[in-house]
């Protein structure tokens, strides 16, 4: 799975920490997501794509693979 | 992600304390070799089955509970460091503690397997000891050491 995590963070001037805060996650697992160790669930996906405001696929794709 | 069986986070602290504790006493008493002589008291034994046949149950005798201080301290301040709440917690530290636990059994049993298989006589009832722990202590240290790995990497 690709992500665009670390694109909209800063599109929007977030740290890692300042996402992980709005969201209620801990920073390591915005770093986790980002260095593609950790794959979200739903839910977590979602409101990290509302946070943006953007549709969940422009952040999160499939890979080939997946 | 359900935790509520997790303690709260306030006791961490005290579980370190407990299992560092422990852990220098268990290393004092297998360098020194344990001297019944330390903090003899009398305790409640329930079940007791002698080498020559007396069998007892619910008797008090009089024991020296250094050793039994050290692995109490251990267990129960392993398991307050592994399974108190984190100042957050999220899927991922839950997927961290999972895979720590999972690690540690793997890790335990293997060494185990091979210790069964290839050692013997007193040195395997040593091993049988340490085996008591190693699970609880291979799960704190892997759970400390993941936590560490994902807390250092910066942006």
């Amino acid at each position: 799975m690709k992500n665009r995590l670390k694109v909209q963070r800063a599109i929007h001037e977030l740290t890692q920490a300042d996402l992980a805060e709005k969201i209620g996650v801990t920073r390591q697992s915005i770093n986790a997501i980002e260095k593609g160790k950790y794959v979200p669930s739903t839910v977590l996906a979602l409101k990290i794509a509302r946070l943006f405001n953007e549709p969940v696929e422009n952040i999160f794709t499939l890979e080939d693979n997946d | 992600m359900e935790t509520n069986y997790l303690l709260p986070n306030k006791f961490k602290k005290l579980g370190w304390v407990l299992f560092g504790l422990g852990l220098l006493g268990g290393v004092y008493i297998y360098a020194t070799g344990l001297t019944d002589e330390f903090l003899k008291v009398k305790v409640l034994s329930i079940y007791d089955n002698q080498i020559f046949g007396k069998r007892s149950f619910f008797k008090i005798v009089e024991n020296g509970i250094f050793d039994e201080l050290v692995s109490v301290f251990i267990i129960v301040g392993g398991f307050l460091v592994g399974f108190t709440k984190e100042k957050i917690e999220d899927e991922f530290i839950y997927k961290l503690r999972k895979d720590s636990l999972v690690w540690a059994l793997i890790v335990n049993y293997s060494i185990l397997l091979v210790a069964i298989l290839f050692v013997y006589d007193m040195t395997f009832l040593h091993i049988l000891f340490f085996n008591m722990f190693t699970t609880l202590v291979f799960f704190v240290i892997r759970f400390s050491v993941l936590k560490y790995k994902y807390l250092s990497h910066e942006e």
